[in-house]
C-alpha cells in the first residue's frame, strides 16, 4: 500500500487537529507579542523564538535587508548555540541573489527546500562558519508597503526530515505579520529619533538663549545698548552681548559662528565664555579679538566666527572698534546713514592674525546699528534673496526713526513673508546720548 | 550641488554648481576631504556656477585650507561670481583663500 492510500485512524486526526489547534494558537501568540511591543529588537527575538517553538525547527533567522548596501545582514539568528547568531551577525551579509535567502530576497517569493545540499542556491559558508548542518528550510520574504523588508528563515524541523506544504502556509502567514509589525516598529523608530533631534534642538536653542544678556537693553553713562536674536528654523550660531570691560567703558559684541544646529549653538557658547574671559580688564578691542582667534584656531570642522567688538567711552562717545570678517555697519547721524566698513581682520578661528582698530566719535544722538547676514542672507517664498545693498537703502529712507532696528526686523520680516528664515537675524545698537 | 573634478592644464580643478548650503555643504566636505589626502600642491575650485554659498560652506573650504597648509599644498578660488565675492570681501575671506579672476589665473600663479 502506497504512503498517499495509508488509512487515516481516528488519533491520526485528532493528532492533525491538535496541531492545527497549536498553530493558530501560535499565530494568535505571535499577534499578542507583536501588539506588545515596538522595539523591532525585542520583537523579532520573541517571534522567532515561538516560530521555532511551535514549528518544532532547530534554529530560525531573519536577515533584514540593507537598503544603503543593497545586502541582507542577519538581524536574528537562533540555533541550540547562542554563539553561533554572534559570528553570523559579525561575518556573514548576502547579496540579492546569493544563497537562498538572496534568491528569495530577489525573486519576492517564498521557498521550501526540502534537500538543502541538493539546491544549487544553498551558500554553504553559514554553516561552515558555524559548524550548523541545514537540512530542510523554509525561507519567506518579509514584504512592506515600501517593499523588501528582509527574509525570514526557518530550518530542520526536528523528528522529520523535512519542512511540509503546510509548514510553508503556517510561516508566510506568521511572516505577513512579522512584516507588518516590522513597519510599524520601524516608523515608529523613525518618529523617535525624529522627536529625539527636535528635542535635542531644543535644548540647544536653550543654552544658546541663556548666554545672551538677560536684558535686551542696557545704559552705561551716556550709552545705551540694545540687541535682539530673531531665531530662524535651524538652530544658528548668532550672539551679541554688553560689557563693562573697564570702569567708564560701554562695550558690544556682535557675531555669528558659521553653521547651524547643535554643533553651531555649543560653538556659540563657547565662544561667549571665551568673549567675556578675554574682554575683561581691557579697552583695546583688537587685543580682544587677537586672544579670541586664538582661542579658537583648533576648532573643528573649520568652524569660524565672524564679529565686531566696539568699546565705547560711556562719557565722551569716543568708540574704538575692531572686526574679525563681520559684514559692515551702519552709522546713523542726522546728517544720514553712512555705511562703515573699516579695515577688518579675516573670521576668527581660520589663520594667525592681528585685527585692525578703528576709531569713531559718536555726537549726541548718533548710532551705530550692527546685524549678523541673516538680515541679508533672508530669501522670500520665490527664492530671491535680501542683498546688504536693500538694507542700506531701507535705513537710508527712514534713518530718523527712532525704532529703526525693529523697523529694519520688519523689513526683513516681511521680505521672507510665508517663507522660513534659514539664519538668525541678530541686530544691536549702540546709541550715544539717552 | 553638483561636483564635477576635471583636469585643466595639469592642474586639478573641482568645478562647483548650484547652492553649496547646510544641505550640500556635507557631501562637498567629504569628496574635498578625499581629494586632499593624496596631498595635490595645487587644487583649484571653479565657482563659475555657483549661486550661493552659506557660512557651512566656507567652513568646509577653511577646513580644506587648513588640511593644505600642514603639507604647504595651496587652495585656489577661480571665477566667483560678482555677489559671492561680495560676500567674501565683505567678510575678509579674501585675506584667508586665493581668490583669481580665472582658470588660467589661477593656474599661472
Amino acid at each position: 500500500m502506497g504512503e498517499s492510500e495509508k488509512r487515516v485512524t481516528p488519533d491520526d486526526r485528532l493528532t492533525g487537529l491538535e496541531k492545527r489547534v497549536n498553530d493558530l494558537q501560535m499565530l494568535i501568540d505571535v499577534s499578542a507579542i507583536i501588539s506588545s511591543t515596538l522595539d523591532l529588537n525585542e520583537l523579532t527575538a520573541l517571534v522567532m523564538e515561538k516560530a521555532k517553538h511551535v514549528m518544532r525547527a532547530d534554529a530560525c533567522s531573519i536577515l533584514l535587508f540593507n537598503h544603503k548596501t543593497g545586502r541582507l545582514e542577519f538581524d536574528v539568528a537562533m540555533g541550540s548555540d547562542a554563539r553561533d547568531g554572534e559570528i553570523l551577525k559579525r561575518h556573514v551579509t548576502l547579496g540579492l541573489g546569493e544563497g537562498i535567502a538572496g534568491w528569495v530576497a530577489e525573486n519576492c517569493e517564498p521557498v521550501l527546500v526540502e534537500h538543502a545540499a541538493r539546491d544549487d542556491r544553498f551558500f554553504s559558508r553559514a554553516d561552515d562558519l558555524t559548524g550548523f548542518t541545514t537540512k530542510s528550510l523554509i525561507a519567506v520574504p518579509l514584504l512592506g508597503r515600501g517593499g523588501l523588508l528582509g527574509v525570514a528563515e526557518i530550518l530542520n524541523p526536528r523528528e522529520r526530515d523535512s519542512f511540509s506544504g503546510h509548514d510553508l502556509e503556517l510561516f508566510q502567514a506568521l511572516c505577513r505579520q512579522v512584516a507588518v509589525a516590522m513597519e510599524n516598529a520601524l516608523y515608529h523608530k523613525d518618529a523617535l529619533e525624529r522627536q529625539r533631534l527636535r528635542q535635542e534642538l531644543e535644548l540647544a536653542a536653550t543654552i544658546q538663549r541663556s548666554f545672551l544678556p538677560d536684558t535686551p537693553v542696557k545704559v552705561f553713562g551716556q550709552i545705551r545698548l540694545s540687541g535682539f536674536t530673531l531665531p530662524a528654523r535651524h538652530v544658528g550660531g548668532d550672539l551679541y552681548d554688553f560689557v563693562e570691560p573697564l570702569p567708564g567703558m560701554a562695550g558690544i559684541f556682535i557675531g555669528d559662528v558659521s553653521g547651524k544646529g547643535v554643533s553651531a549653538a555649543l560653538f556659540m557658547a563657547k565662544v561667549m565664555s571665551d568673549f567675556r574671559y578675554q574682554a575683561h580688564g581691557t579697552a583695546d578691542p583688537g587685543l580682544v579679538l587677537r586672544r579670541l582667534n586664538q582661542q579658537l584656531s583648533d576648532t573643528p570642522r573649520g568652524m569660524f566666527l565672524t564679529a565686531i567688538y566696539a568699546i565705547a567711552d560711556q562719557r565722551s562717545g569716543a568708540v574704538a572698534l575692531a572686526v574679525a570678517g563681520h559684514p559692515p555697519f551702519l552709522h546713523i547721524t542726522p546728517a544720514g546713514v553712512t555705511v562703515v566698513n573699516p579695515d577688518a581682520g579675516p573670521p576668527a578661528g581660520i589663520m594667525d592674525t592681528d585685527f585692525p582698530v578703528t576709531d569713531l566719535i559718536l555726537s549726541p544722538g548718533d548710532r551705530l546699528i550692527m546685524m549678523t547676514d541673516g538680515a541679508f542672507d533672508a530669501k522670500d517664498g520665490g527664492g530671491k534673496r535680501l542683498c546688504f545693498d536693500d538694507i542700506v537703502s531701507f535705513a537710508v529712507r527712514n534713518g530718523r526713526e527712532d525704532r529703526l532696528t525693529d523697523l529694519i526686523a520688519g523689513f526683513v520680516t516681511d521680505f521672507t513673508g510665508a517663507a522660513d528664515r534659514a539664519d538668525d537675524l541678530t541686530i544691536v545698537e549702540m546709541r550715544y546720548g539717552i | 550641488m553638483k561636483i564635477e573634478v576635471g583636469d585643466y592644464r595639469g592642474n586639478m580643478v573641482v568645478s562647483l554648481t548650484g547652492e553649496i548650503d547646510m544641505h550640500s555643504s556635507p557631501v562637498l566636505r567629504e569628496k574635498l576631504l578625499v581629494l586632499i589626502k593624496d596631498r595635490p600642491q595645487k587644487l583649484i575650485v571653479n565657482f563659475r556656477d555657483v549661486s550661493y554659498i552659506d557660512s557651512s560652506g566656507i567652513a568646509t573650504f577653511v577646513e580644506g585650507l587648513k588640511h593644505m597648509k600642514t603639507y604647504n599644498g595651496r587652495l585656489q578660488f577661480s571665477e566667483i561670481p560678482r555677489d559671492i565675492l561680495e560676500i567674501f570681501s565683505f567678510s575678509k575671506l579674501d585675506k584667508v583663500f586665493e581668490i583669481y579672476a580665472s582658470l588660467d589665473d589661477a593656474v599661472d600663479r
